[in-house]
């Protein structure tokens, strides 16, 4: 195992999600959910959902970016404690989707904000989350 | 009062502010009027024949721009739609805002998206575009040319 500093093993044994969605349809959004319900609970991996960004280690990011709501995810951004992992979730957060030529998604995500991961999927089943948050973890941890 | 007597009052009300009358089924009907008295009958239909203002919807149809106001007589099961065609270059209307509440935040959608101008609206501004967004620009014309420059238009793949 790569060394870590103390901040980033602190946050790979216990990750707080923050979760934001910038104009998604609720999919990606019941997903998250069904991934924290008893069925899967990923509260035994250490994953929790943060009441604050001020709390949270990983910002979870749904929907395909309006002009309106990336200016609070950049705001969010800022305000989170750093090191911050960011995760895109379904394919409206990855390319946009068929949001692509909308006069309000000017950008994808990945162009305001450096992105750690990339979940696809419309929407993504709840293994794939955990599958995808797993090996965001394993990455983070082998030290690339 | 039945189906058929709305129709025929309606029909026989506003017999010169009635452009075309189209019952399409048992429960939509279709009348198109004259722009300059849709206050008149909006204000009929809301408040003497008790109807529910649904939404209004607003098109751009390259010849004219059209906007349909829903409304709702749920004890007769009928929908019945005011369309009115407008002037595409200056596309302006009464608004309905001061007759019922229901229209204010709708009507001030369809001016920023089609540029459609109500007048006597009470608060005629932005409800959904950003404030980066330029003047004059609206998004749901059918002319409408992208301004971004910044904007990235592929997959990035």
């Amino acid at each position: 195992m790569a060394k870590l500093g103390i901040k980033t093993r602190a946050l790979l044994k216990s990750p707080w999600v923050f979760h934001v969605a910038t104009g998604s349809c609720n999919n990606c959004d019941i997903e998250i959910l069904d991934v924290l319900t008893p069925r899967f609970d990923v509260e035994r991996f250490g994953i929790l959902l943060a009441p604050s960004i001020r709390h949270a280690d990983v910002l979870l990011i749904t929907g395909a970016g309006s002009r309106k709501s990336m200016e609070r995810v950049m705001r969010l951004y800022e305000m989170a404690p750093k090191p911050c992992l960011v995760v895109c979730i379904g394919e409206c957060a990855m390319s946009r989707g068929i949001f692509m030529p909308s006069y309000n998604m000017p950008k994808p995500i990945d162009h305001y904000l450096p992105v750690d991961a990339y979940i696809p999927g419309c929407p993504p089943k709840p293994e794939a989350i955990i599958a995808g948050i797993v090996k965001l973890i394993e990455k983070k941890k082998g030290g690339k | 009062m039945t189906r058929e007597e709305l129709v025929s009052d309606l029909k026989e009300r506003f017999k010169s502010d009635i452009i075309d009358f189209y019952d399409r089924s048992p429960t939509r009907i279709y009348i198109e009027i004259k722009p300059e008295s849709l206050v008149k009958v909006a204000s009929y239909i809301f408040k003497d024949l008790k109807a529910r203002f649904n939404i209004a919807s607003a098109l751009d149809a390259k010849t004219h721009i059209e906007i349909l106001y829903h409304f709702t007589l749920e004890y007769l099961r009928v929908l019945v739609s005011l369309r009115v065609k407008l002037n595409r270059d200056r596309p302006k209307i009464d608004s309905l805002a001061p007759v019922f509440k229901g229209a204010n935040w709708i009507e001030r959608e369809m001016n920023e998206l089609l540029g459609i101008d109500f007048t006597g609206h009470p608060n005629l501004k932005r409800l959904l575009l950003p404030e980066s967004w330029p003047e004059g620009v609206y998004p749901l014309r059918a002319d409408y040319k992208e301004w971004d420059k910044n904007a990235v238009r592929d997959r990035g793949v």
